[in-house]
């Protein structure tokens, strides 16, 4: 049994790793055009109000658009690019704020903060669990199994727990989860 | 003329100081009554909700009437309405600009607070905490009066000479219907969060910090939950329809201020069922709640007070300091509550496994918490870096997917594997039961995709994780409709609608949850594969893209009123089909020139079509064609998730069993605190 549903879950695995990496490989060589876009999405349209280059509609977007395909059409790396455009208009033309400075704020704070969370999380629910474990005794274990085995032999496996909200109907005698 | 327009001004102005007296003095028979332990004072408080739900609706009314007969002496109507809108863009006009938009506050906060003094009304003798939950409401109330006979009134007199004609709304909120109900709903789910604000204050005040206020403020805020959900997404809708750059959703400020108290709202949905379970996360419960009141006001102060620049922010004024300083109260009284009864708001019990219900919702906590930090961030993060050395930085689209991305396949993830977790702990046997064939099942989907032809990580998660919870809230209905069927009482064909009816609360939810994964797959599809174009055609020239065969027929021109309304006619024919002409248009108003795209939608993608440059004399049309797949479906989605949430706001019917026992009650609450064994599964 349990090597069974070993293998069965090793089967989803392979499948869901064959369709991610099959999934990842692009369609076709990334082109320039690509890139231009990529970059056009990434700097903000400095005359609208939220839009990026690449959304927007205004000459001026239109401009910054031809400007970004006749640069990589010289051969400038993106990074210059973008670092050109940053000379002109300022940081604020990035719409994706770089890392180093005050930028790194916005990065940083909300990872550190739901990694921290999980973790204390996952400290402070051992911690009380192994409290209770000791609070409970041999003879309260065997209280509970015995209960757990009359429910079980009562109204099928899992008993009211099933899927969680059939209290009112384990009451009159009937499991709205599972039965097996 | 001017004497009608003088008594308009006066007649509203009174409305307003009418309802800001009785909210004030409500607040202050309550707080007496309090004091006193006597309920005739609390009865006198709780009747001026009504005197204030009338004000608001007396002070709106003669604002209507002011709109509707184009009583220019009133600066809103001259700065607002004009001869020439229609009806419904004029009766709309009530919010489409600050002052009027805060009328429609006070009147949807009237009705909730009635609504929430009707309950209480069956309340016998003194009830302490309904009338603490009714004051803090009305200081709510109170202030948003308080604005109007303040900075924002919206009887004001024009300066000068009574205009003839006036400008009208802003022109991009008068070419779309949408408009007219987008707002209303948005504000509905935004202002119902004041009651489960209220009750927590009550909660927190008096003491009973127990499952009682959940139970009272569970169907408000759903509610509230319900509309929020359609009106921004009906703002997406008006964005695409109305905007014209081909999207529904842009990160912009504004869309960011409405999702915040969603993203806190939703998570608290899912966390007070634990609460009413287990008897824990009380004091984040407290804090959830509060949390999304303080973000509807964030989000006001950020939609109204000008700070910001955003394509749906129609409005500059001088109310951001009040705004502001109202936001700063909120939160001080909450977190100094909170602080006061920490103590008291321990928590009963603890989780006995990580693989359990309630485990699963506190992470799906830590992950919308992390999301709202994420959107918070990023929308206010700029402003307080200008404000703080001056630097102008941008967080735009870029940086939300970036770090939303992730938490979304993390929450689409944990909606498919909790509805399987049972309650305390899960052996591995259950765990595998319910959970090995919908896995299978998303695990072929998406394999099966990929091998076709789907490329793209995100849209290739999105479908395993979608199919993944698809297939276990379908497992999981079929075994309760087998289980029912089993137990004898229905036939096959009543089993599915008894199922639901058992616990509409349970199985709304999971409507809502495929709603979701719809809306997600959308999302996910039309952000990975849309494809644009812009094409410079002459008169008689076709352009094809995706399929689709774009043909200019040249220009129309009309006159509406004050606009000046220019559209491109465009043949559209797909795999030689004729679809129909379609007419994007560019529309000068007086002030502006709005640009209007126009929609093919189709089941499975749209061709969106917008007027770049119009032609000059005979000469080429420059002409934006855009697929976007999917989007529909994003629309279907929100539609899902709001039938849902009306499903999970009805009743607990209960079905008679033959053996004649008592029917089960729909208490919400069971009594939570039986500690329990960790960690003993049966395996």
């Amino acid at each position: 049994m349990t090597l069974r549903r070993w293998l069965s879950w090793a089967g989803v695995a392979t499948l869901v790793a064959v369709a991610v990496l099959t999934g990842m490989r692009p369609a076709g060589p990334s082109g320039d055009d690509d890139r231009a876009v990529a970059i056009a999405e990434s700097l903000r349209c400095p005359v609208c109000q939220g839009l990026s280059v690449a959304d927007s509609d205004s000459e001026t977007a239109r401009a910054i658009r031809s400007d970004i395909v006749r640069r990589i059409a010289e051969g400038q790396a993106d990074g210059d690019i973008r670092q050109a455009y940053v000379e002109r208009y300022g940081e604020w033309i990035l719409l994706r704020p770089r890392g180093g400075g005050l930028g790194t704020v916005v990065w940083l704070v909300p990872v550190a903060a739901v990694l921290l969370a999980g973790t204390a999380i996952a400290v402070v629910g051992r911690r009380r669990r192994r409290l209770w474990r000791l609070l409970a005794t041999e003879q309260d274990r065997n209280v509970v199994a015995a209960a757990r085995r009359s429910r079980r032999s009562g109204d099928g496996p899992n008993g009211r727990g099933a899927t969680g909200h059939d209290r009112a109907s384990s009451r009159t005698g009937r499991v709205g989860g599972e039965v097996r | 003329m001017l004497t009608t327009a003088v008594n308009k001004a006066a007649l509203g102005t009174t409305a307003i100081t009418v309802g800001f007296a009785a909210a004030a003095f409500g607040v202050a028979y309550l707080a007496v009554g309090l004091w006193r332990c006597d309920p005739r004072w609390l009865r006198i408080g709780r009747r001026m909700v009504a005197w204030v739900l009338g004000a608001g609706l007396v002070a709106s009314g003669v604002m209507e009437w002011a709109l509707v007969s184009r009583d220019f002496s009133l600066a809103y109507v001259a700065d607002n309405g004009s001869r020439s809108t229609p009806l419904l863009y004029t009766v709309a006009s009530l919010w489409g600009a600050l002052e009027g938009s805060i009328l429609l506050w006070v009147v949807i906060l009237g009705v909730y607070l009635a609504a929430m003094v009707r309950r209480l009304r069956r309340s016998k003798g003194f009830d302490p905490a309904g009338a603490w939950a009714t004051l803090t409401g009305l200081a709510v109330a109170a202030f948003f009066f308080g604005l109007m006979l303040g900075p924002a009134n919206p009887f004001a007199p024009v300066d000068g000479p009574v205009p003839t004609d006036g400008p009208g709304p802003n022109p991009l909120l008068q070419n779309h219907p949408l408009m007219a109900f987008h707002p209303p709903i948005l504000y509905a789910g935004y202002v119902g969060f004041t009651v489960p604000f209220a009750y927590a204050v009550a909660a927190l005040t008096t003491g009973r910090l127990d499952e009682g206020w959940l139970a009272s403020t569970r169907r408000t805020t759903l509610f509230a939950w319900g509309c929020l959900t359609v009106g921004i997404v009906l703002g997406g809708w008006w964005s695409y329809e109305v905007l014209g750059w081909g999207g529904y959703w842009a990160w912009d400020p504004v869309e960011n201020a409405s999702l915040l108290p969603w993203l806190t709202g939703t998570a608290f949905l899912h966390s007070v069922i634990v609460q009413e379970r287990r008897g824990m996360l009380r004091l984040w419960n407290l804090s959830l709640v509060t949390a999304t009141f303080c973000l509807t006001i964030l989000g006001t102060f950020l939609t109204r007070s000008g700070v910001i620049n955003s394509v749906h922010s129609f409005t500059q004024s001088p109310i951001g300091p009040w705004l502001l300083s109202f936001l700063g109260l909120s939160a001080a009284v909450s977190v100094g509550l909170i602080a006061w009864r920490a103590d008291r708001l321990r928590a009963a019990g603890h989780i006995d496994s990580p693989l359990s219900r309630e485990n699963a919702f506190l992470i799906n906590n830590v992950l919308f918490a992390g999301f709202a930090l994420v959107v918070l961030l990023g929308t206010v993060f700029p402003l307080v870096a200008e404000a703080y050395d001056g630097r102008q930085i941008s967080v735009g689209e870029p940086y939300f997917d970036t770090m939303t991305r992730p938490l979304g396949f993390a929450l689409l993830f944990l909606m498919a594997v909790a509805p399987a977790l049972p309650w305390r702990a899960a052996s591995g046997d259950v765990l595998h039961r319910r959970v090995a064939l919908p896995a299978w099942v998303a695990a072929i989907v998406m394999a099966a995709a990929a091998v076709v032809g789907l490329r793209g990580l995100a849209p290739v998660l999105a479908l395993g994780l979608g199919t993944f919870a698809l297939a276990v809230i379908v497992r999981q209905y079929a075994t309760a409709i087998r289980a029912q069927r089993r137990s004898g009482s229905v036939g096959w064909l009543a089993a599915p609608g008894a199922v639901v009816r058992s616990n509409p609360r349970h199985y709304g939810g999971l409507v809502v949850h495929v709603g979701v994964v719809i809306f997600a797959l959308a999302f996910a599809m039309s952000s990975a594969f849309s494809t644009d174009r812009e094409v410079s055609l002459d008169e008689g020239e076709s352009a094809r893209l995706a399929g689709y065969r774009v043909t200019y027929q040249g220009v129309a021109s009309s006159q509406e009123g004050d606009r000046d309304v220019t559209s491109a006619r465009l043949l559209v024919e797909r795999d030689g089909r004729r679809l129909g002409v379609y007419e994007p248009a560019v529309t000068r108003y007086p002030t502006q020139t709005v640009g209007t795209p126009s929609v093919h939608t189709g089941l499975w993608e749209d061709l969106y079509l917008t007027v770049v440059r119009l032609p000059d004399g005979d000469g080429p049309a420059t002409i934006g064609v855009r697929v976007n797949p999917m989007v529909l479906w994003l629309w279907v989605g929100a539609g899902i998730m709001a039938a849902g949430t009306a499903l999970a706001l009805l009743p607990r019917r209960t079905i008679r069993s033959r053996s004649g026992d008592t029917p089960a009650q729909s208490a919400p609450v069971e009594a939570p605190h039986v500690p329990a064994v960790a960690g003993e599964g049966s395996s």
